[in-house]
């Protein structure tokens, strides 16, 4: 069964098996969250799993090309809300490769000291992940590792005020014509009487006003409550 | 007029974006180097190439790379290999933000708090299995009085019937076999260990909360003290709180039901198992939660601030109104 499922490529490093996406492994021999690891000629793969990634979940999920969510290998990226390191991890496995053979930079920020355990364990066998222990909404504190604006910036904070955050971020970080993605949680904003769709539709105003929105993706499914912004800087 | 720097870099930039003075470092720096003006930045300080420009501009207003006031202007870029040091000295300055937040009291706490919420549950559970095994075998004796001796006794015997003659009943009708009793007398001593652990993550509870929440601890408990400042998440965060939020602590169940179905409204959390309120007659309960939460409040308000430890005079103060209220709502209220 497994044969006929059709392989699609979406980058060098990302692979779409059916209903499936594979990255391959940059840290070889090594899982980061247990998921399965699995050879496709001859080149170990990682199974990114979209329950645990709202990004893998995204690129399942989107109805324009899947491809469009990632950014460049070998660029400078932003994520803002790294968490525990899944998403990151295939994500550097995607910008950076092998011992960074892409020259990517990963810069991750997280506020949570638990979070940044995992994730400097996980910088240790990834080069170009850059893990930084703070608030993604002080850019005056960890701003000076972004020098020049990314082409793609990844924003996931389970806080109040995510989109504000986020405008503010791309505003500071983000390129023209550069890709943004939103994650929005919509249990971490104030409850609103029409519920999670007004949340959803209160921030496609915002964004509207500021920047071009490209896609918003239900999450429902993979991940209640949630649902993913893109845009594109104008 | 603003005076933009980086952790290497400085330049003096106007309204229109135009770049008058630039100062770049652009040396090889050591990552020591490179993380000790990551932390000057981050920190909110200039680094040395921009203090010589803050002496030639002194009317422009410093401002870190990253803020939000900044025109568009050409950013002067570090070189690659700068990037890399600094890569490098962020990895550093991560690890040890994450080995410096153990040193974070709240985080100490809960641990604690929590371990000793968990070890209480498994020791409950594993005395009363304990109880109902030896009861098993020795169907004359009564535990009902001396529940808690049990495992102590049964730790420094070497057989069932040493036991039973030291607890002064009939000798085991039906003996287990030795494989058994072995069985049994590891449990036992695993039963009394516990009790004793508890003892000791209770005293070290209590001293954490004596000097992490000297006030709320002299006011209602070193323990009381502790389990209030977990649930709030945080010193900073139970002071933060209304005294109605301290009041409800622990009581969520009750208060959403209340909120989403209009049951009764909970009148105290935690703090009931404070003796002023848990034996207090029931129709006071409330108003004294209500004083005492705002009590706490003030408490917890002076820890976190550090402010001037509430001391013996004032709980006493506060006991006097506990007693007053007790006194004017002495008889229930009629239905």
């Amino acid at each position: 069964m497994a044969k006929n499922r059709r392989i699609r490529p979406l980058s060098d490093s990302v692979l779409l098996e059916g209903r499936n996406i594979w990255t391959v492994n940059a840290n070889p021999g090594v899982a980061v969250r247990g998921e399965s690891l699995r050879k496709f000629r001859g080149v170990e793969h990682r199974r990114w799993d979209p329950n645990r990634s709202k990004l893998g979940a995204g690129l399942l999920r989107t109805r324009n090309d899947p491809s469009n969510l990632l950014p460049q290998p070998g660029s400078t990226v932003l994520y803002l809300g790294a968490g525990h390191g899944t998403t990151i991890s295939h994500l550097h496995d995607h910008l950076c490769g092998r011992s960074n053979q892409h020259r990517g930079r990963l810069v991750a920020v997280d506020l949570a000291p638990r979070c940044l355990r995992d994730l400097t364990h996980l910088a240790d066998g990834r080069p170009g992940l850059v893990p930084v222990l703070g608030d993604a909404r002080k850019f005056d504190a960890w701003g000076v590792l972004i020098p020049s604006r990314v082409d793609w910036l990844f924003q996931d904070v389970a806080q109040a005020g995510q989109v504000e955050i986020f405008l503010s971020a791309v505003r500071r970080f983000l390129s023209k014509d550069g890709i943004g993605l939103l994650s929005l949680k919509a249990a971490s904003e104030r409850h609103q009487d029409g519920g999670d769709a007004d949340i959803f539709a209160g921030a496609i105003a915002k964004l509207s006003d500021e920047v071009e929105l490209v896609e918003h993706i239900n999450l429902t499914g993979f991940e209640d409550q949630h649902a993913l912004f893109v845009i594109r800087r104008r | 007029m603003w005076l933009w720097y980086s952790w290497q870099s400085a330049a003096v930039v106007n309204e229109d974006g135009d770049v008058l003075d630039i100062e770049i470092n652009d040396a090889r720096f050591s990552v020591h180097a490179a993380k000790e003006r990551l932390q000057l930045v981050a920190s909110g300080q200039m680094p040395p190439e921009a203090i010589i420009l803050a002496e030639r501009f002194p009317e422009a207003k410093p401002i870190a790379h990253g803020s939000d006031e900044l025109p568009e202007f050409d950013v002067p870029q570090p070189t690659a290999i700068q990037i890399e040091v600094a890569d490098e000295a962020a990895l550093l300055l991560a690890k040890e933000g994450v080995a410096i937040s153990a040193a974070d009291p709240d985080r100490r706490l809960e641990h604690l708090l929590r371990a000793s919420e968990e070890l209480r549950t498994l020791h409950l559970t594993m005395e009363a299995r304990l109880i109902e095994w030896v009861g098993l075998f020795l169907p004359s004796a009564r535990f009902e009085t001396n529940r808690t001796q049990v495992a102590g006794k049964l730790r420094d015997v070497t057989s069932l019937s040493e036991f039973a003659s030291l607890i002064d009943v009939d000798d085991a009708y039906e003996q287990p076999s030795d494989s058994e009793w072995k069985a049994l007398h590891d449990w036992a001593v695993m039963v009394s260990n516990q009790g004793r652990q508890l003892d000791r993550l209770e005293h070290a509870i209590r001293l954490s909360a004596q000097s992490h929440l000297p006030s709320t601890s002299t006011l209602v408990g070193p323990l009381l003290a502790a389990r209030l400042c977990v649930e709030a998440h945080g010193r900073s965060r139970l002071a933060r709180l209304p005294s109605g939020t301290v009041q409800v602590l622990g009581a969520e169940k009750a208060f959403f039901s209340h909120l989403r179905s209009g049951t009764a409204p909970p009148k105290h959390g935690h703090i009931f198992m404070h003796p002023w309120i848990s034996r207090s007659p029931r129709w006071v309960r409330g108003k004294i939660a209500r004083m005492l939460a705002s009590k706490i409040s003030i408490a917890a308000r002076i820890d976190e601030f550090e402010g001037t430890p509430m001391s013996q005079d004032d709980v006493d103060q506060v006991e006097a109104r506990v007693e007053a209220i007790r006194k004017e709502f002495s008889k229930p209220p009629r239905r």
